[in-house]
């Protein structure tokens, strides 16, 4: 994982500043110079390098002890290496109590500095470690967490700052893998409640009764297999925000429970005559159009409406093509790091093939697309090859049904695409339907279909 | 036609030249040219009592051949870079010549006595990983493959005198041998 790590060499002697400069790239590190201490501070505020060695000895007022300081107070992490030619005792006290993490001589023995670097770097990369695994133990995303420079995300994270304090219920929609779990995390973590808990439940992955029971808790002997008391999510998340995923997917019964907890903060456990009073904010997440669903009977109406307070719509992965660069380069980044391969980025032509791909399973797949492409590859960079079965798994694209019409609706659109695709020929397209040419006019007449 | 060149300067025996040729053939899949190199006294640097590599390889880019796609210089001496102590070579890293050093290869630099094969399976390794260098490969982590960073003798003869399968896959797709004419 050395490309992911730069080292910034200053030295007034251009020989020396580019041998060592030369001698690191070739260790794999990515390595610019500066030839003085102003320099060096430009650079150091543009990035943050992972190490800095600055000779000590330097013209132009600011030595290297200087220069340290300085870039210690931009960086007060930064690992600095002093080196110079002229040891003494004073000097290198001086430099270790100004925050230097060594002090070397040059001409140094190649072997001295190749452990010393790689030291720095494998504690680089266990605090980086570190702070992915704690992000991804605790899920604990910000507004900032989120990738993007796609100005319809920019307002939605905008607007989730802005309603992360109030309490209003939130409908998050939005295709499968677009990030509506993130954004509701986002959401919570930025406002008052960050402190308490946020609690996810899919909807979709339960049958009624249990989600019921999931949902609202259940007394002791409330059904075969009540053993005791249970509290439900929304006691668990009391004080915080309750995150219903799939909404959409839930049974009548339990939308009018729902509608009941919404209005009245409160709620009975399953079995239970006591209710139960919970301070929660609601954030539900569907990829149904609910409007429609609520618009043709399949969802409550009032429901929706209740839960419709505040709307965000994420917006498919191919509707914000220029984003799909910035993930894919933090997925490298990451994954780098969780697989322990030395991979530095995306050629131009991987990141073409990307750019060009559909993505009908939005972020989520395109960063299992990355991840894959990784554990195969053998080079620094992920390259077009490494992205071939994009290329596949879009030739072999099935088509799918479109749930939501209805059998005979479904039955005309056949009969008038095979029509077209027969240019009209009514016997060949029997064949392909398999049923007799007199039951093709029949169905014909009665959808209205022209030859 | 295209080659890899292979020189060597005046005091470097014969025998290690064919032996650094023949491993390089192998290796890379290319043909592999001998070429004569003036001696580099230009790059002694007094104070140090060593030779600069940095002239060395400014001399090899002008030496090599019109039809060289890469030059590796063999010397018997001690090279430096201003901020090492010595290196064992020196690559233009994605450039096209390198150079290495056998003087710290030997045996009797460490006050053991000589030994011609470690030396030459010490050289072998030594091109291979600094032409690896001008064809674009950095370090490789693993210890045994001959794009492994050594800093001392020890490490060099962990190694094998071959690029690992990545390094390998790597160098595959910048060292095709070029198209016939």
């Amino acid at each position: 994982m050395k490309t992911h790590w730069q080292i910034l060499v200053v030295d007034d002697e251009e020989v020396m500043c580019e041998s060592l400069a030369a001698w690191l790239r070739e260790d794999g590190y990515q390595v610019d110079t500066a030839s003085g201490g102003r320099t060096a501070l430009d650079m150091a505020r543009q990035r943050d390098y992972a190490i800095y060695f600055v000779d000590l000895k330097m013209p132009g007022g600011m030595d290297g002890i200087e220069t340290m300081m300085q870039i210690r107070r931009l960086h007060p992490d930064a690992s600095i290496i002093i080196i110079t030619a002229y040891a003494t005792v004073d000097t290198a006290i001086t430099a270790m109590k100004e925050g230097a993490q060594e002090y070397i001589v040059k001409p140094c023995n190649p072997e001295e500095i190749s452990l010393l670097v790689s030291r720095i770097i494998k504690v680089k990369n266990l605090q980086r470690e570190n702070s992915i695994l704690r992000k991804k133990l605790a899920r604990q995303y910000c507004v900032h967490d989120v990738i993007t420079k796609n100005s319809r995300m920019q307002q939605i994270l905008t607007l989730a700052g802005e309603i992360a304090s109030l309490r209003s219920t939130v409908l998050i929609q939005g295709e499968s893998g677009t990030g509506k779990e993130m954004v509701a995390r986002a959401i919570h973590s930025s406002g008052e409640r960050a402190p308490k808990p946020f609690v996810a439940v899919s909807c979709a992955a339960l049958a009624e009764t249990l989600l019921e029971s999931e949902l609202f808790g259940h007394e002791k002997g409330a059904f075969t297999g009540a053993n005791q008391q249970k509290r439900g999510k929304f006691e668990m998340a009391d004080g915080g925000t309750l995150f219903l995923d799939e909404i959409g997917d839930i049974s009548p019964k339990l939308q009018v429970d729902l509608l009941r907890v919404l209005q009245e903060r409160t709620f009975y456990r399953v079995g239970g005559s006591e209710e139960v009073r919970v301070d929660v904010r609601v954030i539900a997440a569907t990829h149904v159009d609910l409007q429609q669903a609520a618009a043709e009977g399949r969802f409550r109406e009032d429901l929706f409406y209740r839960l419709n307070v505040i709307q965000i719509v994420i917006p498919p992965l191919r509707e914000r093509r220029e984003d799909i660069p910035l993930l894919a380069g933090h997925f490298v980044e990451r994954l780098a790091h969780e697989l322990g391969k030395d991979i530095a980025g995306l050629s131009d032509g991987a990141l073409r093939i990307l750019m060009d791909y559909d993505w009908p399973g939005n972020v989520r797949e395109l960063e299992n697309a990355v991840e894959r492409a990784m554990v195969t590859c053998r080079g620094r960079n992920l390259e077009e090859g490494d992205f071939a079965f994009l290329a596949h798994n879009g030739a072999a694209k099935t088509w799918s049904v479109p749930a939501g019409m209805t059998m005979q609706e479904m039955e005309k659109r056949l009969i008038a695409a095979t029509l077209q695709s027969t240019d009209g020929n009514i016997k060949k397209a029997a064949a392909v339907l398999d049923i007799d040419r007199s039951t093709l006019y029949e169905k014909m007449k009665r959808y209205e279909i022209e030859r | 036609m295209k080659f890899l060149y292979v020189g060597a300067t005046p005091e470097v025996e014969r025998g290690a030249l064919e032996a650094v040729r023949d491993r390089m053939a192998a290796e890379f899949g290319l043909p592999v040219r001998e070429l004569a190199l003036p001696p580099i006294d230009f790059a002694w640097d007094a104070a140090r009592r060593q030779y600069g590599s940095a002239e060395v390889l400014e001399m090899l880019m002008r030496a090599c051949p019109g039809d060289g796609i890469k030059l590796l210089g063999v010397t018997g001496r001690d090279l430096f870079i201003p901020v090492l102590t010595f290196v064992y070579g020196h690559a233009q890293l994605g450039g096209r010549v390198a150079a290495i050093s056998l003087a710290r290869l030997r045996q009797e630099f460490y006050g053991l006595p000589p030994n011609r094969e470690v030396l030459l399976e010490r050289a072998r390794k030594e091109a291979l990983h600094e032409t690896g260098h001008v064809f674009g490969l950095v370090h490789c982590a693993d210890r045994q493959c001959a794009m492994s960073l050594s800093t001392n003798v020890g490490q060099i003869d962990r190694k094998r005198d071959a690029f690992c399968a990545g390094c390998a896959a790597r160098l595959g797709r910048r060292a095709q041998p070029p198209p016939k004419e």
